[in-house]
């Protein structure tokens, strides 16, 4: 009976810590939020969206990285989405038995994972340095570097789940190859591959490392593209660490806007899926 | 009503003839994106390919001047213009090591618990609350770490760490030192709450795919939950969960704004895990706009090449293992 | 409706039982398609050996045998559609009207618009069910809306099932059930005007009154069309076809006319399968 005993006791233990883990993993997501709120929420107000950064000591709001933000956003999406599509194209495709398939694949999933700020040291060496100058542009494809592996992922990985006989008996129809795929498989795996960009939306709207020798920064409202551009994630980082106490209330209110807007996103996303699943 | 059966022969020969010119059209659309898509799917092996050589061409200058003395040498001095990649390395190796001895048996936790023990409605919501944990920006772990988190530790767990291990013998030089709030373990800490959503995910994933009949054959002999789950979940699923563990810290290995916050930026090796420092990622993003020089910009160049290398070698060996996985499953 | 006792279309053009290779051109009858010598691989595995079978215009060839012995593979080399797949290969002869189309040359959309497939699992397009019709009839013809209309409807009339759908003609051809989609696969095979269908198990995944409307279809199919079917239901192949091609292991082993097939067979392996030795 020892030897039961010991191994119930374990077993006891074991489970109970797992539960502890549990409860503790998803304590920490209630204190982040819960200190969003806290100190963010009390200075949201319209002021925020319609002011610019302020100097230090004077008020005002965020509107122009907020503004900033959005265009790279746009930008970095505009440029990615299609490449990345029609990477994962051809992988699940017309080269889904191909060994560049495979390389590729491998290749994108490490870019995927790869640390943004080399990714911005790279932007910086191919772009800043010969421009001379920190761009917006520059930001923009930093972001869109970030948002290929992406979309690529999640095309390559929705086509592949469009079944093969509806393939078939399009092709049977005497459709040509790239009809089937544009009509066909594209429509069919729709609500995964929109899944995909919204979550790559959500993936770049917090980076900051990769803009930090791209687009830099400006305290000034600008959409100048060739010149550095202000965005939200950037000017967090300098509020934040700044001394300043109104920077850094500025600052938690970015965090705040960010965090939620990366929620929201994610839920949207997740709603998307589970419908096209359903379906 | 129209007729659908076999046109006369002289409409046959026309319409296969319309059709024959319109499929000749459609070839070359064909053509051109199948073209489209293959230069896309090469352009993804060229960006690589372009990171890397922009990042060793970057670095050249230093690693001339440096050689390999690069690698070991602390000194970081943008006066005199000696610099060493010694203090970023050590630091983000650290960091990253500490996180993942506190993230992997956390996340091994509540994928166990999550897969056995949870009740069914309670399963969604809270796989739910994991990814969103893993959506949120780092940028927000560092302002969180800096104004809630250090000063909670600099006044409850560093002071307890330091008390506790004073007259332990070895170990005391691992707590020592003044609580700064700030450092390597609080960089530590905030990396292993980033990184545990990715090995829960991961690890959840594999535990589901286990065939049940497996852990109904152990249940019938008897095996209590924890038994069934370390003979035999954790058997089948360890190839994906080291795959999840190694991609992990592939991750905490480059993360870059929550760490340059908490992190203390001082360019030196310390003992105590207490003490700041600095990782890679965090050298990169304080000093590079202010970077006077063409040796100084070329040493943090040197930096992110040494950081992408260490990357890469982490998560291909992870993809790796993890394509064996799926080759042996699928 | 052939019937194993009488004698049905046959009678108009005897062919003599020979096992595995008929004799050229007899009787009335003209042959639509003819393999000669046909081997497919895949990979490196030899599933096909020497077929050579003639598929007789307008007629109803059925393709019977157990499990595995190369029938929906036969059937798929008919209109290439194995081409998709590069590590499957055809060599021999597979003659469409005195041409060959495993000819390197030949235009696979083309062939593909002249021999039509229809699958074992019904595969409506996502779109609504008019756009499942149109969508191929609009890629070949340029034609206004009040005809495409027309051929719409008339392809559904001909597939049965235009009284069911007519008045949600722009539902999701997904919302129908599966007998219903099975027919609307037929009707899109229809629409774009082809010579040969090719059915391939067509009503095993549908539930017996279905089945039976979708053999009720064939039996009017046939007066316009060549007709292969593929099936591994015996009584099924004695109700709907006029010949009759008993495969075993990738191999033709026998071919004749229904009614001699299901009375006399002339192989001691084809009167095993028939009577349910095996299979």
């Amino acid at each position: 009976m020892d030897r039961y005993r010991r191994r119930r006791l374990t077993n006891t233990i074991i489970l109970s810590l797992s539960v502890g883990a549990t409860m503790v993993g998803l304590g920490w997501l209630v204190l982040i939020l819960a200190s969003l709120v806290y100190q963010g929420l009390s200075g949201l107000s319209l002021a925020v969206f319609t002011e610019m950064t302020p100097p230090p000591g004077a008020t005002g709001g965020l509107f122009n990285p907020i503004i900033g933000s959005l265009v790279l956003t746009v930008l970095a999406i505009l440029i990615g989405t299609p490449i990345g599509m029609l990477a994962g194209t051809y992988m699940a495709e017309y080269g889904r038995y191909a060994n560049l398939t495979v390389v590729v694949r491998f290749i994108n999933d490490i870019l995927l994972s790869a640390p943004s700020i080399v990714i911005g040291l790279f932007v910086y060496e191919i772009m800043v340095a010969p421009m001379g100058h920190f761009s917006g542009w520059a930001g923009a494809v930093a972001l869109a570097l970030i948002v290929i592996p992406v979309v690529v992922r999640t095309t390559e990985d929705m086509l592949a789940l469009v079944p093969k006989e509806l393939r078939e008996s399009a092709t049977a129809l005497g459709l040509p190859r790239a009809y089937v795929i544009r009509h066909v498989s594209y429509r069919a795996a729709r609500a995964g591959i929109i899944t995909g960009v919204l979550l790559a939306i959500a993936r770049i709207s917090g980076e900051t490392a990769p803009l930090l020798f791209t687009a830099l920064n400006n305290q000034f409202f600008s959409t100048n593209l060739n010149a550095p551009i202000s965005s939200l994630p950037v000017v967090i980082f300098q509020f934040a660490l700044s001394p300043y106490a109104d920077w850094q209330k500025l600052a938690w209110i970015g965090a705040l806007i960010i965090t939620f807007a990366v929620l929201a996103l994610s839920i949207v996303a997740r709603a998307l899926s589970a419908s096209g699943k359903s379906s | 009503m129209v007729d659908l059966a076999l046109p006369s022969s002289s409409a046959a020969i026309s319409s296969s003839a319309s059709r024959i010119r319109i499929l000749a059209r459609l070839r070359v659309t064909d053509a051109v994106f199948r073209l489209l898509t293959r230069g896309a799917a090469i352009l993804v092996l060229i960006i690589l390919g372009g990171v890397i050589i922009a990042l060793i061409e970057g670095a050249w200058p230093a690693l001339r001047t440096f050689g390999l003395n690069f690698l070991i040498d602390e000194r970081w001095n943008p006066v005199t213009e000696k610099f060493g990649a010694l203090a970023p390395i050590y630091g983000t190796v650290v960091t990253s090591f500490i996180a993942m001895l506190i993230a992997v048996p956390l996340g091994l936790l509540i994928a166990l618990f999550l897969t056995e023990l949870c009740p069914m409605w309670l399963r969604r919501p809270i796989g739910i609350a994991i990814e969103l944990l893993a959506g949120i920006p780092s940028i927000i772990y560092g302002i969180w770490g800096l104004f809630v988190f250090a000063p909670f530790l600099q006044r409850t767990l560093q002071p307890a760490l330091i008390d506790w291990f004073e007259n332990v013998p070895v170990l005391s030089s691992l707590f020592e030192g003044p609580p700064y709030g700030i450092g390597v373990l609080t960089a530590s800490l905030i990396l292993a709450i980033m990184v545990l959503p990715f090995i829960t995910s991961i690890s959840r994933d594999v535990f589901e795919a286990v065939p049940p009949v497996l852990k109904e054959a152990a249940y019938g002999v008897g095996c209590t939950t924890w038994e069934v789950a370390r003979h035999v979940v954790l058997p089948y699923a360890r190839v994906g969960v080291i795959g999840g563990v190694m991609l992990g810290l592939g991750r905490a290995l480059g993360e870059t704004m929550a760490v340059t916050f908490v992190i203390g930026n001082a360019h030196r090796i310390s003992a105590s895990i207490l003490a700041p420092g600095t990782t890679i990622s965090a050298t990169i993003a304080n000093e590079f706009t202010e970077a006077v020089g063409d040796l100084y910009t070329s040493a943090l160049i040197a930096l992110g090449l040494i950081l992408f290398v260490i990357t890469f070698m982490v998560l291909a060996a992870a993809r790796y293992l993890l394509l064996r996985l799926e080759r042996r499953v699928g | 409706m052939n019937s194993i006792a009488g004698p049905g279309h046959a009678a108009q053009s005897p062919v003599p039982t020979v096992v595995g290779r008929p004799t050229g051109a007899v009787g009335k009858a003209a042959e639509k398609i003819l393999v000669r010598n046909l081997n497919f691989y895949y990979g490196e595995n030899k599933a096909l050996k020497s077929i050579s079978v003639p598929l007789y215009e307008r007629k109803v060839t059925a393709f019977i045998g157990p499990s595995g012995c190369g029938k929906s593979t036969l059937l798929r080399i008919l209109n290439r559609i194995y081409s998709l797949y590069p590590h499957q290969r055809a060599e021999g002869e597979v003659l469409l009207d005195g041409s060959n189309i495993l000819d390197p040359g030949q235009d696979l959309n083309l062939l593909r618009a002249r021999i039509g497939m229809v699958f074992q699992k019904p595969t409506p397009f996502p779109m609504s069910i008019y756009e499942n019709i149109a969508f191929g009839v609009r890629l070949f013809e340029k034609l206004p809306r009040a005809e495409i209309d027309e051929r719409v409807e008339s392809a559904l009339r001909r597939a049965a099932i235009w009284d069911e759908v007519k008045d949600k003609l722009h539902a999701n051809g997904l919302s129908l059930s599966g007998g219903q989609q099975q027919r609307l696969c037929i009707a899109r095979t229809v629409a774009i005007r082809p010579e040969v269908i090719l059915l391939d198990e067509p009503c095993s995944a549908l539930d017996p009154i279905s089945t039976a409307r979708i053999e009720e279809l064939i039996d009017e199919l046939k007066d316009d069309y060549t007709i292969a079917i593929v099936t591994h239901n015996m009584q099924q192949a004695a109700r709907v076809s006029d010949y009759t091609a008993f495969m075993y292991l990738g191999e033709l082993v026998e071919f004749d006319t229904t009614s001699k097939m299901f009375t006399t067979p002339g192989d001691r392996r084809t009167q095993d399968y028939i009577t349910g030795r095996f299979g």
